[in-house]
């Protein structure tokens, strides 16, 4: 408590990390590959720029050569004004996500929802130490424009927000509003998007006395960096002290009754839990 | 909830009322007769931990020195004003860090509904909190009378959500930084 730091990462440095981001470009000058330290989950390398082939780089070198004029940054798909009001709809009137953010969108391996069956295997990568992990955002990518065949195509995914929707979508309109369809419209809607959830998680704090004591907890599926990083405070300080009540009074008066609660669960079974909807959702909380 | 936390101590300075069982010798500057003896059946308020310390007789067996009383933060009158709205109650007034005493009373006392009904105001006025700290009205009455009565822990709580949330905004450029 004395220590000056906030807890939890500030949002320039969200920001920071969410530059990582891959981001479609279309060059107007030629640029050689550069040899930078591990870019992109293919390799340590930028692709090489040469007009006007479409190339993907991370988003600091975008943003960068596009203040210098030197390259035009295509939109991710989901940052189409059609996709974000297409999104806003499923987060305001969709039945099943009244109260829970709409789905993120689909991981490497994951299964896509009515098709079971061509799942593409999730293999781990390998570290340079031969350790196996899974890439998880900003290495994964979800921001990068897709081909025109892919973006109008019948077997297309529904647009969703990515894990650092607020980040790149805020970015990309200060610096190259110019090469968005309508920026006006996209600013509008990325804060109404943003009002919305914000009202979703106001509402998770309601429930998070169960998310403390009785071992529940608060579906966060879909939820942005940026939002976590704005509530992590907040969440943590209140699941804290209701631990600190609970556990730390009750663990004196007789049998606890987070103990009594959680083997209640335990005989009950933990049938409504789906492990799969909350793959990568915990993680920096 | 380390040594030298400052709110541990704090809360700890807090008076208790107490009622002396025993005669003791050279005791009666507590009740304001320096060199006297105090009395059996005297009432003092006694800081907690000097309290905890004279009553800790009763769990040892022997004879106790003093008894002790809930204090009138955690009174009855209290707790059913914080069963009936959690929110208008003021903790400030009654104590500065209501959360951690009840807590330590706790510890003290067996008071089986008193748990639920701390959580339950901390969860409802922990909601309220956050609305406040995100969306800062202006100084409308009914606020400032709410924020007012926030106890230690809850004023942390409110800084925090205040502070990220302040954060974000600068971050996202619709506030200018200090």
């Amino acid at each position: 408590m004395a220590f000056p730091l906030p807890q939890g990462i500030t949002p320039s440095e969200i920001a920071f990390l969410s530059e990582m981001e891959l981001v479609t470009v279309v060059p107007r000058q030629r640029l050689e590959i550069l040899e930078l330290l591990g870019v992109s989950p293919s390799g340590g390398s930028t692709e090489l720029l040469q007009p006007p082939v479409r190339a993907s780089v991370p988003l600091w070198l975008a943003l960068l050569l596009k203040r210098q004029r030197r390259i035009n940054i295509v939109p991710p798909f989901w940052l189409h004004p059609e996709s974000l009001s297409f999104i806003l709809q499923i987060e305001t009137e969709h039945r099943d996500y009244s109260d829970a953010f709409s789905p993120p969108p689909r991981l490497p391996g994951q299964q896509s929802v009515g098709d079971r069956t061509a799942s593409d295997k999730l293999k781990p990568r390998r570290t340079v130490d031969g350790q196996p992990y899974f890439p998880t955002p900003p290495f994964l990518p979800q921001n990068i424009a897709l081909a025109p065949a892919e973006a109008t195509g019948p077997g297309r995914e529904a647009p969703s927000l990515p894990y650092h929707w607020l980040e790149v979508g805020s970015m990309l309109l200060e610096a190259a509003s110019d090469d968005l369809v309508d920026p006006n419209q996209t600013r509008r809607l990325l804060k109404d998007l943003r009002e919305v959830r914000t009202a979703k998680m106001r509402k998770g704090i309601d429930v998070l006395d169960t998310a403390a004591m009785a071992g529940g907890g608060v579906a966060l599926t879909g939820v942005g960096a940026m939002e976590i990083g704005e509530m992590r405070g907040l969440v943590t300080g209140i699941v804290e002290n209701l631990r600190y009540f609970s556990g730390f009074v009750l663990g004196k008066i007789g049998v606890s009754k987070e103990q009594a609660r959680r083997e209640q669960l335990a005989e009950e079974g933990n049938k409504d839990y789906d492990d799969t909807q909350d793959y990568g959702d915990s993680m920096e909380l | 909830m380390s040594y030298d936390d400052i709110d541990a101590i704090l809360t700890d300075a807090q008076k208790i009322p107490c009622t002396f069982d025993l005669e003791v010798p050279g005791l009666g500057f507590l009740d304001g007769n320096p060199g006297d003896e105090i009395k059996a059946g005297t009432r003092v308020d006694l800081p907690l931990w000097l309290a905890e310390m004279l009553s800790i007789g009763a769990r040892l067996g022997t004879s106790r020195l003093v008894t002790l009383d809930l204090p009138s933060a955690l009174s009855t009158r209290v707790m059913n004003a914080l069963k009936a709205d959690p929110r208008t109650v003021d903790l400030r007034s009654l104590a500065p860090h209501f959360y951690r005493l009840g807590v330590r009373i706790l510890e003290l006392f067996e008071e089986e509904e008193m748990v639920d009904i701390l959580i339950e105001t901390f969860r409802k006025r922990a909601a309220e909190i956050a609305d406040h700290a995100h969306n800062p009205r202006g100084p409308l009455v009914e606020e400032v009378d709410f924020l007012r009565g926030l106890d230690e822990t809850e004023r942390q709580l409110f800084r925090v959500a205040h502070d990220s949330a302040k954060e974000v905004r600068v971050w996202a450029g619709e506030v200018k930084k200090k």
